[in-house]
């Protein structure tokens, strides 16, 4: 079935980049294989028909986010690189312990009847209309305070992020 | 093989949440360390929408969410990278480890 081979497709691209974003020594690449876990994760938004939020996923993630941390990479140069190399081999291994110990957990949690789809219910996703109203109608199942408020932390991070990262005269 | 349901993705997100949290407690370098939580962020916006869309028969709320997190993860973004770049012009590094002078 063709939805059954692309999940599995998409699946397999996302924990392969995921993989590589964590284990890549040069910063670049990570940065591209980034790119790739986003990309496969709008997919699966795709598979489940959430258009307007795969949309979104790929314009403001890679779009905004991935193209500034490229250009910081680029910005600082050769700096960024090869702290990896002094790291401990035992803190790695305690590290994917713990990290799959973790993932034992969820999936237990996960195998919990309460987590199966109600047999009646057919699977859809809002459209995009429904996710309009949603978010600017001010009545109990609105989201118009979150989204005003989201614009304000928008505008502070702006003119924070510029404040930090101004260069001052006492500087280099 | 059967057709993906809920459980798939939820086992999925769980994947990519434990690689996040693998990287995040073994890279150094703090840009990595971002990466790494962009992966956690995303592990937890895919549930969200699995559970919109298997569950709870499209109600906007599901997918509102994410959309609020890629907002607020563009704002950490951001933050976070304005802040690496005033650090790297002090220490002319990004190592978490060496980044400790607040504690002395």
């Amino acid at each position: 079935m063709m939805k059954t081979l692309l999940f599995y497709l998409i699946s397999a691209a996302a924990l392969i980049s995921a993989g590589m974003v964590v284990s890549v020594q040069n910063l670049f690449r990570g940065a591209f294989a980034l790119i790739g876990m986003l990309l496969s994760v709008a997919g699966l938004y795709l598979l489940m028909d959430a258009q307007f939020l795969s949309a979104a996923q790929v314009t403001v993630y890679i779009g905004g986010i991935v193209v500034l941390i490229v250009y910081v990479v680029l910005l600082l140069g050769g700096g960024v690189r090869s702290s990896e190399a002094r790291s401990v081999r035992w803190r790695n291994a305690a590290a994917a312990v713990l990290a799959a110990v973790l993932f034992v957990a969820l999936a237990a949690v996960f195998a919990n009847p309460d987590f199966q789809p109600a047999a009646s219910a057919k699977p859809r996703s809002a459209t995009v209309e429904e996710i309009g109203h949603a978010l600017l109608s001010p009545g109990a199942n609105g989201f118009v305070l979150p989204f005003e408020i989201i614009s304000i932390l928008l505008v502070a991070a702006i003119l924070g992020a510029v404040s930090v990262a101004r260069a001052r005269d006492d500087d280099v | 093989m059967n057709t993906p349901g809920l459980n798939h993705f939820l086992i999925l997100s769980a994947l990519l949440f434990c690689i996040g949290i693998y990287g995040l407690l073994t890279r150094r370098n703090l840009i990595a360390m971002l990466m790494s939580v962009e992966i956690i962020l995303n592990a937890g916006a895919l549930n969200f929408v699995a559970f919109h869309h298997f569950r709870h028969g499209g109600e906007p709320g599901g997918v509102v969410f994410p959309l609020f997190i890629i907002a607020v993860a563009a704002a950490e973004a951001a933050v976070v990278l304005a802040i690496l770049i005033a650090l790297y012009r002090h220490k002319k590094d990004l190592d978490v480890e060496t980044s400790d002078t607040l504690k002395h």
